[in-house]
């Protein structure tokens, strides 16, 4: 087909009567190909592949954080349970003065300090 | 309509495996839809550098979005969309870079777009189409690559594109007059 050939049956093609069919076939007959590049399915599968390792990775980062929260916090109880008894034992009751190291025998030396008397 | 056309029920398990985690069905998937796909984005853009670029997305996108895809239209469809969608968004994205920098935006988009070229051997016909197409309207463009370049009906274009059969119609006549119009010229 000469260029004024191509040209009227481009110009055609567009009549709303005109079966695209036939025109994408004369077309494909006139070499008139697209495609990408011979890596391209390889470019998109990499693509999405290193996204998918990056939210990985980034998914273990999480996991591991939330399993030692768990230990540190496990660790944090523990510990002040252990207080607790201790102070219980020392103390004898678990009041606020004895949380503070104070029994009620203390409350006159205080005043005799702060008075002087 | 010439498409990649496939059994559905095979589509459908290629989508479902995909899903699943089964890269070499996506595989499949790109390697039975790039030729649509380039037809559209190419056809639209031109033989620009960012055409494959563009081609890469649409299937990135599509991968994403699979979840969303329910079966009840045809794969070719579903990926049709996103690639007029993503190429449309492109020639819009370059038409405000371009006009950024000169007034005449538009002529040194085109000249950008045939600049240039890659490997593969351009015979004349491909020639005419091509600067015929870049130097279109894009909104005639989306039109005219519908219906030479994929063989799209005008009720299928309608369909993909969202519009209106009217609406198709008459952007087809509009497009038949500019085309000619630039074909004169060329």
């Amino acid at each position: 087909m000469n260029p004024s050939e191509i040209k009227k049956m481009l110009i055609s093609s567009m009549n709303a009567d005109a079966d695209p069919i036939e025109v994408f076939r004369r077309l494909k007959d006139e070499g008139i190909s697209y495609d990408f590049s011979k890596s391209f399915g390889d470019k998109v599968l990499d693509k999405l592949f290193s996204a998918g390792l990056t939210i990985n990775s980034e998914m273990e980062f999480v996991k591991s954080m939330n399993f030692a929260f768990y230990r540190i916090a496990l660790t944090g109880a523990a510990a002040i349970l252990v207080l607790l008894i201790s102070i219980f034992l020392m103390e004898g009751s678990l009041s606020f003065n004895s949380f503070l190291g104070l029994s009620d025998s203390y409350n006159e030396s205080i005043v005799c300090l702060l008075t002087g008397n | 309509m010439i498409k990649e056309s496939y059994n559905v029920t095979e589509e459908n398990e290629l989508v479902k495996a995909s899903l699943d985690g089964d890269n070499k069905a996506f595989g499949e998937i790109i390697t039975r839809y790039r030729k649509m796909v380039a037809r559209t984005v190419r056809g639209m853009l031109g033989d620009s550098v960012f055409a494959e670029d563009i081609g890469q997305e649409v299937f990135i996108k599509l991968y994403y979005s699979l979840s969303e895809f329910r079966g009840e239209a045809k794969l070719s469809t579903y990926i049709q969309k996103i690639a007029v969608n993503l190429t449309l968004n492109e020639i819009k994205r370059r038409k405000r870079f371009f006009s950024m920098f000169s007034q005449k935006g538009n002529n040194e988009m085109h000249e950008f777009e045939v600049a240039d070229h890659d490997t593969e051997e351009r015979n004349e016909a491909s020639e005419i189409v091509n600067k015929a197409l870049t130097a279109m309207d894009p909104k005639f463009r989306v039109i005219v690559t519908m219906r030479m370049l994929q063989g799209y009906s005008t009720k299928e274009t309608a369909e993909i594109l969202g519009l209106p059969l009217g609406t198709v119609l008459s952007r087809l006549s509009r497009a038949q007059e500019q085309l000619r119009n630039i074909l004169e010229k060329l």
